[in-house]
Formats: C-alpha cells, sequence, structure tokens
C-alpha cells in the first residue's frame, strides 16, 4: 500500500467516525428528544415496554392537556386558577414540542445545511414558535370569535393553511438543495487533477455555493495550517470562481441566498436570512392551541386561552431551540473532527450540508403528499 | 475517497430513513371517545354492521359545537345536530370510521354510516351511528378492532357494557380486549422493525379488539 493510498484510507475512515458521530448525536436528540420511538406510550398504566423519557414525555404531555380543560373551567369562578391554566400551558409546550409539527426536523435541517450559528437557531426556534402561537390565536380570533364560524369552516381554514407551509417547506428544501448540490459536487470534484472539469461544472452551478466555499476557505485555513498541495489549488480555485461570480453574489458574506427574493439577501446577521424557515414552519398552527382556544372562547375566558397559547409557544420554543442548538452543536463538532485532514473535511461537510438540505426537501415532500404524518387538523 | 464518500452517503440515507419513519409515529391524543359498540346480527346469524356511539370528551365537543347556531343557548336538537353528524361521518370516511373488521382472518369493507345523529348531554357530544358491512358475512372467527392508527384520538370503550352482540346466535362467544390488556398487540409491534414508514401503526397498541367466535 503506497503512503498515498493509506493515507486515503485514514481520510476516509475519520470522516466516516465524524459522520458517524454526528449522525449518532443527530438521531440520539431525535429520538431521545423528540419522542419518536414507536414504542412510546401515553398511557402511564399500560405497556410496560413504554419505558423511560419516552414514555414518561407522552404520557406528560398527555397529562398536561387534559387538564387544560378542567383548568379553563375552573378559572370560571376561580382567577387564580388561570396560574395553574399558565403553568400547564408551558409545561405543555415544552413536552409538547417533542411531538410532530413545530419544525423542529426541518428547523434543525436549515441550520446545519446553512451553516447557521447556535444563536440563529435559538432565534429562529423562538420566532417560529411565537409566529405560530399568532397563526392560532389569529384564526380563532377571526373565524371563531368575529365570524362565529363552525369548527367545520376554521377546519378548512387549517387545511388551507397546512397544504400552504407543506408547500413552503418543500420548496424551501429544493432551493437549498439546489444550492447545496452545487457545492457538494463542486467539493466531490474537487480533489480530481483535472482542475479544468471542476471548473466547467462550478460554472453551471449557483453562486449561493461559491459564496459558502469561500466561507469555508477561510475557515479551514483558521483551523489547519497544513493544507496538503491538492487541496491548496482547489481552494484557489474556488476562489477564482468566486471571482467570476462576484457580479452576481452582491453580498458575500451571505452566500447562501440564490434565488429572486431580495429580502433573502440580506446583510450579514440579518433576520431576512431565516426568515423563510420562519414563516415556513410557523404558518402552521398546532391543533392543540386550536382547540385550547375555541375552549376558551366557549368559556367566556378567550384572553386566557390567548395567554396560554403564547405561553406554551415559548415552552415549544426552548424545546425546539434545545434541538436546533444540540443540531448545530453535532455539526461544528463533526467539523472540527474531519477538518483536522485535509480536502475531505470539506467535502464531508459540503455532504452534510447537502444531506440536511435533501432533508428538509424530504420533509416538504413528505408532509405535502401525506407520506409523513404531522399533528392532524382536527376536521371532523 | 470513494469509502468514505459511501459511507458518507450510507450514513445520509440512514439518517433520512430514520427521519421519515420515525416521523410517522410520535402524536399524541388530541381527542378522547369513550365508546360503545353493539355488533348486529340479521336472522340467518350473519353480521351485518357495527352500531357505535361515541363520546367526545368535552374540549372537542366545545371545538365541534363552534359556531353552530340554537334555539336555546346550550341546548342542542338532534336537528341542530344534523349537518355536524353529516360532517362527522363524512370525515370519518377518511379514516376508514376507526373500525378495523376481519372475517376469518379476511379483511371486511363497510358502507357509508346509517342512522347517524349527535346528541348533546353532560357538556358532551356522543355521535351515533350504524356501519353496515360491504357483504354481511358469517364467519367462524370475527375480529373487529377500534382505534385511530395515528393515535390523534384514543378510544377508550365505557366501563359498563363496553360490547354487546345484538342477534347474535346463541352459540356465539364474544371476547373484548381492552389495549391496557393488550399484551399480544404490543408484542407484534415490537417484533416490526421500526426503520421501515409502513410499520407505523402505532396506534394499533392501543387498538380495542372485539373478538367473537361462531363454532
Amino acid at each position: 500500500m503506497s503512503p498515498k493510498a493509506h493515507s486515503g484510507w485514514v481520510r476516509g475512515l475519520t470522516i466516516c467516525a465524524g459522520a458517524a458521530f454526528a449522525i449518532l448525536m443527530l438521531d440520539s436528540a431525535i429520538h431521545a428528544l423528540l419522542a419518536q420511538t414507536p414504542f412510546g406510550g401515553p398511557r402511564p398504566s399500560a405497556e410496560p415496554q413504554v419505558g423511560g423519557i419516552v414514555g414518561w414525555l407522552l404520557s406528560k404531555q398527555s397529562e398536561f392537556y387534559r387538564e387544560m380543560s378542567a383548568t379553563i373551567r375552573a378559572a370560571k369562578s376561580d382567577g387564580s386558577a388561570v396560574w395553574t391554566l399558565l403553568a400547564i400551558s408551558f409545561a405543555y409546550g415544552i413536552f409538547h414540542a417533542a411531538g410532530p409539527g413545530h419544525g423542529k426536523a426541518v428547523i434543525s435541517s436549515y441550520l446545519v445545511a446553512n451553516q447557521e450559528t447556535a444563536r440563529r437557531g435559538i432565534v429562529l426556534s423562538f420566532a417560529s414558535a411565537l409566529m405560530q402561537s399568532l397563526v392560532a390565536v389569529v384564526i380563532v380570533g377571526i373565524c371563531a370569535w368575529l365570524l362565529n364560524a363552525t369548527a367545520k369552516t376554521m377546519c378548512g381554514a387549517e387545511k388551507a393553511i397546512e397544504v400552504v407551509s407543506y408547500a413552503l417547506i418543500a420548496a424551501f428544501g429544493a432551493r437549498l438543495v439546489w444550492t447545496k448540490g452545487g457545492g457538494f459536487i463542486r467539493a466531490l470534484q474537487a480533489p480530481r487533477p483535472v482542475p479544468a472539469m471542476a471548473l466547467a461544472v462550478a460554472a453551471h452551478h449557483d453562486h449561493a455555493g461559491h459564496g459558502h466555499d469561500h466561507h469555508d476557505h477561510d475557515h479551514s485555513h483558521a483551523h489547519a495550517q497544513g493544507h496538503a498541495h491538492v487541496t491548496h489549488h482547489d481552494h484557489e480555485h474556488r476562489h477564482d470562481d468566486h471571482g467570476h461570480d462576484h457580479g452576481h453574489v452582491h453580498d458575500e458574506h451571505c452566500g447562501h441566498s440564490h434565488g429572486p427574493a431580495p429580502s433573502e439577501l440580506a446583510g450579514p446577521g440579518g433576520w431576512q436570512r431565516g426568515l423563510g424557515a420562519i414563516f415556513a414552519v410557523g404558518i402552521r398552527p398546532c391543533s392543540g392551541a386550536i382547540l385550547v382556544l375555541v375552549f376558551a372562547l366557549a368559556q367566556g375566558l378567550f384572553w386566557a386561552g390567548i395567554a396560554a397559547t403564547f405561553v406554551m409557544g415559548l415552552g415549544t420554543a426552548i424545546t425546539v431551540a434545545t434541538i436546533a442548538v444540540i443540531a448545530v452543536s453535532a455539526k461544528d463538532l463533526a467539523r472540527r473532527l474531519s477538518g483536522t485532514k485535509e480536502g475531505g473535511g470539506a467535502l464531508f461537510m459540503r455532504g452534510v450540508e447537502f444531506g440536511a438540505a435533501g432533508l428538509v426537501l424530504l420533509f416538504g415532500v413528505g408532509l405535502l403528499f401525506g407520506y409523513l404524518a404531522a399533528e392532524r387538523v382536527t376536521c371532523f | 475517497m470513494n469509502i468514505a464518500l459511501r459511507c458518507l452517503l450510507g450514513l445520509l440515507w440512514f439518517a433520512g430513513a430514520l427521519a421519515l419513519g420515525a416521523n410517522t409515529a410520535q402524536a399524541h391524543p388530541h381527542v378522547w371517545i369513550t365508546a360503545t359498540s353493539e355488533l348486529i346480527y340479521a336472522p340467518d346469524g350473519a353480521i351485518t354492521g357495527v352500531r357505535h356511539a361515541w363520546t367526545f370528551d368535552d374540549m372537542f365537543s366545545t371545538y365541534a359545537l363552534q359556531g353552530i347556531e340554537t334555539k336555546t343557548k346550550g341546548v342542542y336538537s338532534r336537528e341542530e345536530l344534523g349537518s355536524l353528524a353529516q360532517t362527522n361521518v363524512e370525515s370519518l370516511k377518511e379514516f376508514g370510521f376507526f373500525t378495523f373488521a376481519r372475517a376469518d382472518g379476511k379483511k371486511e369493507k363497510f358502507q357509508e354510516p346509517t342512522d347517524y345523529y349527535l346528541e348533546y348531554k353532560d357538556a358532551a357530544l356522543t355521535l351515533h351511528f350504524i356501519l353496515p358491512l360491504k357483504t354481511p358475512v358469517k364467519p367462524k372467527e370475527l375480529a373487529v378492532e377500534v382505534f385511530d392508527p395515528a393515535f390523534f384520538i384514543d378510544f377508550k370503550f365505557a366501563d359498563k357494557n363496553p360490547v354487546k352482540l345484538v342477534g347474535a346466535p346463541a352459540a356465539c362467544q364474544m371476547k373484548f380486549q381492552r389495549p391496557n390488556d393488550g399484551t399480544a398487540n404490543a408484542q407484534k409491534l415490537g417484533e416490526q422493525n421500526f426503520l421501515s414508514g409502513e410499520n407505523s401503526n402505532f396506534g394499533m397498541m392501543f387498538a380495542n379488539k372485539i373478538t367473537v367466535e361462531c363454532p
């Protein structure tokens, strides 16, 4: 075995270890925190195989949810019950975000795909949860309170919004895939000894990836001084590409955007970058919140329902943000692990980003066509 | 690089499969139904259908009543609830009425519900309907399960007289299994590979199973 081939093996193994670690982290995060195994069960008394955190989470949220109606009824005669209601709503939100919907998966995947920071992940989580609460209040406020529409009408509105949300997630994912696919393909081409090819392929792809590569270029330099010659060469190449396309990308710091939306091309630290994610995820209200709001309205305590909805959203945001931070940290860790090796690290990170972008697309399409069941809209 | 690439793609595929497979099965109930059911038999001993009476929890009952006009506040007549009852049974069709029947192991289909109406009592709505079988059957063993595969609705049968046989041949033996003692179901689910998206029959664990044996 030649030394070169050997180093290829080492690199492959390192990358695999990094990938396995990142995915295990994500997976355990998804499973432990999101309570996504089919073995979980909401009945505390039943199914001895429903064990540990998952069963406990599910049984808790069921409990909290059932307590809400009784607490709202109690609040009619005893104002202090509102505090109990808020406490229950908060706890419910925290536990409930573990369930489907609420955009954990979409937000986490988006963050990973887009090299976002943990701080931005927290902001995104809170903003989308806030928007979800707001949408629920607006739907019930307009449909039930103002227009006294029937549940059927309200549900129709909910369903329409749901479809829009899923379509947006899918579109958002498709754009991410397009953007990240370019970066991934270039990274694939990169170590090959035919730069002209790489250049040709790269030229066909969008500009966003270039900005991205540029970014990573700086990054790898900071971390790893000992670049192999081939990789270095490649970096320069991309750098050149970047220069080429500079006329199209007006803001090189924000190389993530592709497509016409000018708001997406916000400056560094701009809110607008994540606006698409917030909107796609946040526009779909939580069925539970709608039920609670209508119930509170019928009891003449609409304001208590609104307060409960926002507190619920706060709880949801905390869970989603936690998961998002874990996802981002896992990726950072993977980058550090893979970044110590030449070339392959960049490929690996591009691959992870591409994969995460693909997941967003999958989520959107899956939800849209009903392959993935999100929380059902109560329509009967 | 090839190994790394293959490894990476494999892992991504795995992550995707996990995400998709796991995502289908994670709801918690938002609606609670207390049910009673009757299995209806024809004089010749064939089962013709199931009559359900499903009482919704008070939160969902209130939600469903939103916007329904009444003459007297808080009192809903059967007529006033007529259109809601119709909406209910029409929507339930999409979910197969949450009722799954097998005659001697063969899946049986149901027709559109008949005799459906809603009743409002003690702050709760009860939906009554008859679910006729497409073709009446005379099996040795009949199994009827009531559950929501997505577990958005939690079906619990009434403590008293949960299931009745109406007009069944005297020799028929009925057994009713609640999900709480349904160790058989839980075991079956445990054997399933949770990675495969098709086996997301999470709610099956919470199935109520009626079995009738007619020798």
